[in-house]
Parts: structure tokens; C-alpha cells; sequence
């Protein structure tokens, strides 16, 4: 089965980076400073998760993710139907959005930080801010994925507005917002640990930016390493679901 | 092998003697006039710029025959099918159906078949089926049994749980027949709902059309270009011009039922092929 043969390969692959991992520091291919063997790095994760404080930056970090993510998700997806849906908002906010879009965003967190300050709120707001010109860009193409003959049946059988956009339009669109959410995230995540990089007392990315310049090399890695798995399990758990009505679109 | 019964068969109406123009009155008018179309011309008008689509359109057709629209790519099939669905108001002109006119989608009087399927992906073909119902807020276990007649009736009850990608043109369209039937209505209306099959899925369709038409005793009017599927499955043709479209005639198809291919050999069937395709090429 494909499937099966794919998760051997990846098995496989993940095996041999971690091997190559462990045994480069050990038999002096790269220096165990800058890079410590993949078990140290496993026990400094297991350390920390033994310690109050590691959790507690988790727990503010997730909060200020998922605080962020549920405000820009039904935002951005919002916003988007309705530009695409006026012929008039299209023509005078889409180029706007798409401009936006291409500015990192990372160059405006000063700016947020002048407004907001560093507590929860600025991190929010530039994980927001980060977030919702890509899910706006998404929906643009989840509305326009809606079909014309299957939105003319439910004419046909006279449903109304809601009945539309409930049982057509949501369920229609729902593959492409779930490549929306997916990407979101990533983009939500980055914009939070980087608000936490830069200024901020805690957090997960407050952590990797003061071990990166106090050279705690190993529980910096320990974190990168938790933060990773976090990332790939979400974007997985979503792509699985996404696998799973791909037979939407035609 | 026919598939109609003979009792079926004697119940239904004797076909009209001749062939007649647009006549208000048909021979078997007496069922009822389950649709009258009376005075309709169309005109698009997209930025400025207008097109003539219909022009004097105006038909009965009486209850349980089946009549199918020919007439040449763009000459408004499409647009007049769309209005006898309530999907598109005419600029002029009345529709009314079972003696009530028809101003917005009424799926209760009547069902439309689109030529895409249409299905929605994410439903089994039971759910697509139940839609209608569902829209009603009908209660889920009425909605269930119609589902599953419907299905019966075209014989898909063993694909209930499928979703439309499992299954193959023909049976999608079989799915998107059930659903707009589930409701019961007079009138079924078709708009090349074979287009899109291959030739033989197409001829097995016709005929799964007509087994469905005799049990289920609709109206049906169903648009195609194609003359020889239209004289095949129909009672009447009626024949549109090039655009706009105007009615050429309405031809009585009087090759006797239940129709088989065989009858497609037949000098009747050639005359009648032969006929109407003057009247469009003119
Ligand atoms: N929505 C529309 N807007 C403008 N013109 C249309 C529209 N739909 C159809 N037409 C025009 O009306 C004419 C009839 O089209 P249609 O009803 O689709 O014909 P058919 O189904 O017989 O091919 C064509 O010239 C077509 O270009
Ligand atoms: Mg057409």
C-alpha cells in the first residue's frame, strides 16, 4: 500500500537524521557545542518538562496562539467572502491586501510593541496581524471554488440565503479553508515566537532567545525540538483531514 | 426486452393523429394542462449589450407526456428551461404550472436535472437525494423512506452510501434523477442530461429514462441537440429556430411504445429524423 511504503520511507529518513545527529558531535565531525547528540538534547527536553516554569511558558505561548488564531481565522475568512463577494470591495481592497501581503511582516512588530506594549495583547495582536492577509488570500480562492451548477441546484430547490451559504458555500469551501487554517498557523505561530523573541519576559520564544545568547545550546535545541513536533503534529492532523475531502474539488 | 408492462401501456393516452403547430390545445390536453407557456420572449442585456434569446415562445403540454425541446446551439434551449424552472424571469410572457403560475423554484412542482450531475460531493447519494427534504425541514425518517423510493426507483438502493465520486456518470445522473424526484413533482425538467456520458452510457440512460418515466408518470421536458435521442424517447418535439429561438413546429412522434433500438432502423424513425432536421437546417 502507497501509504504504508510512504510512512516506512519517512521512518526510515527520520531515522537516519537522527543517527547522523547522535553521532556527528560524538565522533568529532561537528563540535558537540554548537551541535550536542541528539540524546542530550532528549534529556534536556525531559529535564525541563520535569520543571513548573517550562510549562508555564508553553501554556502562555499556546494561549497567545490560539487566542490569536481563533480571532484571525473567522476575521480573516469573514473578510474575505465579503471582498470577494462585492465586485466594488475587490477592486479597491483586494491589490490593497495583496500589497500587504508581500511586506514581511516582522518589519512592524516595533511598532506594535510602541502601541501595545509586550504583555499578551501585543503578542496577540501581531500573531492577528501576521495571520489574517493570508487567511483573507485563501478564502479568495475558497469562494471562488464554489460552484456555479451546484449553487444553481440549490436555487432550483429555492433554499434560502443561509440555507446557501450553510449547506453550499461552508461545506464547499471547506477543503481550501483547511489549507487556509494550516498555513495560518504556521504564520500565526512565527509571528507569536517572534513577538516573544523580541521583546517579551516569557513565552517559549522568550526562552530560545535567551538560551540562544546565554549558548545553552542544548535546551535551546530541546525547545526547537518540542516547538517542531507541535508545528508537524498540527500540520499533519490538518492535512489528514484535508487528504480526507480532497474528492471535493473537482 | 420491453420493459413496460401491457397494462401500462393501454393506460396511457393514444398519441395526437397529427402533428400540429403551437396549438393551445392539445388532443390529450384532457389530463390537464400541468404546463402553460404563453407569449414568452427573452432578451438578455449584459452591460448594454442585449440579446434576442426567445421570441414568441408559447406551448402547453399535458400532464404525463414527454416532450423534448431540439433546436440549434444557442437558440435558447437552455434560457427557456431555466424559466420553466422559476431559475431566470422572462421579460415578457407567463408560465404556470398545474394552473398556478410559477414566478420563483417551486421543487415541489418541479424538479430540474442538470446536465452536470451537480451532485454535492461531500453527501452519499442518499443525502444528495434527501436535500430537497431537508431544505423543507422535512422530519428525517419521512425523509429517509422518500429518499430511499427515489433511489429505488432508479435503481441505485445498493449505492445509498456511496459518495458521487465512487460512483460513474451514468449513476450520477441516475443520483441527480432520484433528487429531483424526491418530492414528487408533476413536471421533470431535463437539461441534456446526457450530454456529457459516452454514446453507450447515453442510449442505456435513454432507456432507464423512459422504465423511470412509465413507473413514475411525470411530465417530463427535456432539452438536447441531439434529434435522434430526442424522436427516440419523446411523445412530442418541439423545434426551435437558430436565435433567437422561435418554435418551428411541434412534431407528434407517433412511433409506438415501449420504443426500442430496433425502431431506430425504421423508415418512420428516418422520415421523422429527416423532417425535423429540415426544419432546423432552413
Ligand atoms: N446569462 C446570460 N447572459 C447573457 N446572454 C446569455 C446568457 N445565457 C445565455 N445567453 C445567450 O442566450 C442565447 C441562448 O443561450 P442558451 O439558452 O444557453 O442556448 P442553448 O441552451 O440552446 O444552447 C445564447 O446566444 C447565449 O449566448
Ligand atoms: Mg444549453
Amino acid at each position: 500500500m502507497a501509504t504504508r511504503d510512504a510512512v516506512l520511507g519517512y521512518g526510515a529518513a527520520g531515522a537516519v537524521f537522527l543517527a547522523l545527529w547522535e553521532a556527528a558531535p560524538r565522533l568529532g565531525w561537528i563540535d558537540g557545542r554548537l551541535l550536542p547528540p541528539f540524546s542530550d538534547v532528549v534529556a534536556a527536553l525531559g529535564a525541563m518538562a520535569a520543571t513548573a516554569t517550562f510549562w508555564q511558558q508553553v501554556q502562555l505561548t499556546l494561549l497567545e496562539t490560539l487566542t490569536a488564531f481563533v480571532i484571525a481565522l473567522p476575521v480573516g475568512a469573514l473578510l474575505g467572502v465579503l471582498v470577494q463577494e462585492s465586485r466594488f470591495a475587490s477592486l479597491v481592497f483586494k491589490p490593497l491586501i495583496f500589497f500587504v501581503f508581500s511586506i514581511p511582516k516582522s518589519i512592524f512588530l516595533p511598532i506594535f510593541i510602541l502601541i501595545l506594549g509586550i504583555a499578551f495583547w501585543q503578542k496577540v495582536a501581531f500573531g492577528i496581524f501576521s495571520t489574517v492577509f493570508i487567511v483573507m488570500m485563501t478564502t479568495f480562492s475558497a469562494v471562488e471554488s464554489v460552484r456555479e451548477d451546484q449553487l444553481r441546484v440549490a436555487r432550483s430547490l429555492d433554499a434560502s440565503t443561509m440555507q446557501k451559504i450553510l449547506f453550499v458555500y461552508l461545506p464547499s469551501m471547506t477543503p481550501v479553508l483547511l489549507e487556509a487554517v494550516r498555513v495560518a498557523m504556521i504564520f500565526n505561530f512565527t509571528g507569536i515566537l517572534l513577538a516573544e523573541m523580541y521583546a517579551s519576559r516569557e513565552g517559549i520564544g522568550n526562552a530560545i532567545g535567551v538560551w540562544g545568547l546565554g549558548f545553552q545550546i542544548k535546551e535551546l535545541l530541546a525547545m526547537v525540538l518540542f516547538v517542531s513536533v507541535l508545528a508537524i503534529g498540527f500540520n499533519e492532523a490538518i492535512r489528514y483531514v484535508e487528504a480526507k475531502c480532497e474528492h471535493w474539488r473537482n | 426486452m420491453p420493459r413496460m408492462s401491457q397494462a401500462t401501456a393501454s393506460i396511457r393516452k393514444p398519441h395526437g393523429a397529427t402533428m400540429s403547430v403551437v396549438g393551445p390545445d392539445h388532443p390529450a390536453a384532457d389530463a390537464g394542462k400541468t404546463l402553460e407557456v404563453r407569449d414568452l420572449n427573452h432578451t438578455y442585456n449584459v452591460n448594454g449589450k442585449t440579446t434576442q434569446a426567445l421570441k414568441d415562445i408559447a406551448f402547453n403540454v399535458s400532464a404525463g407526456r414527454f416532450l423534448s425541446i431540439v433546436g440549434p446551439s444557442g437558440c435558447g434551449k437552455s434560457s427557456l428551461l431555466m424559466m420553466l424552472a422559476g431559475l431566470l424571469t422572462p421579460s415578457d410572457g407567463t408560465i404556470a404550472v398545474g394552473g398556478r403560475p410559477l414566478t420563483k423554484p417551486d421543487p415541489t412542482r418541479v424538479g430540474v436535472v442538470f446536465q452536470d450531475a451537480s451532485l454535492f460531493p461531500w453527501l452519499t447519494a442518499r443525502r444528495n437525494v434527501e436535500f430537497p427534504l431537508f431544505l423543507r425541514g422535512v422530519d428525517k425518517a419521512v425523509r429517509r423512506e422518500k429518499a430511499e423510493e427515489a433511489l429505488a426507483l432508479v435503481g441505485l438502493e445498493r449505492f445509498a452510501d456511496s459518495l458521487p465520486h465512487e460512483l460513474s456518470g451514468g449513476m450520477k445522473q441516475r443520483v441527480s434523477i432520484a433528487r429531483g424526484l424526491v418530492q414528487d413533482p408533476p413536471i421533470l425538467l431535463m437539461d441534456e442530461p446526457f450530454a456529457a456520458l459516452d454514446e453507450q452510457t447515453r442510449i442505456t440512460m435513454g432507456d432507464e429514462l423512459l422504465r423511470i418515466w412509465e413507473k413514475a408518470r411525470k411530465t417530463i421536458v427535456f432539452v438536447t441537440h441531439g434529434l435522434s435521442e430526442a424522436i427516440y424517447l419523446s411523445d412530442e418535439v418541439l423545434v426551435l429556430s437558430g436565435r433567437p429561438g422561435r418554435i418551428l413546429d411541434r412534431v407528434v412522434i407517433d412511433l409506438p411504445r415501449p420504443r426500442s433500438l430496433e425502431m431506430m432502423a425504421q423508415p418512420r424513425f428516418a422520415e421523422l429524423r429527416e423532417a425535423i432536421w429540415h426544419m432546423i437546417k432552413a
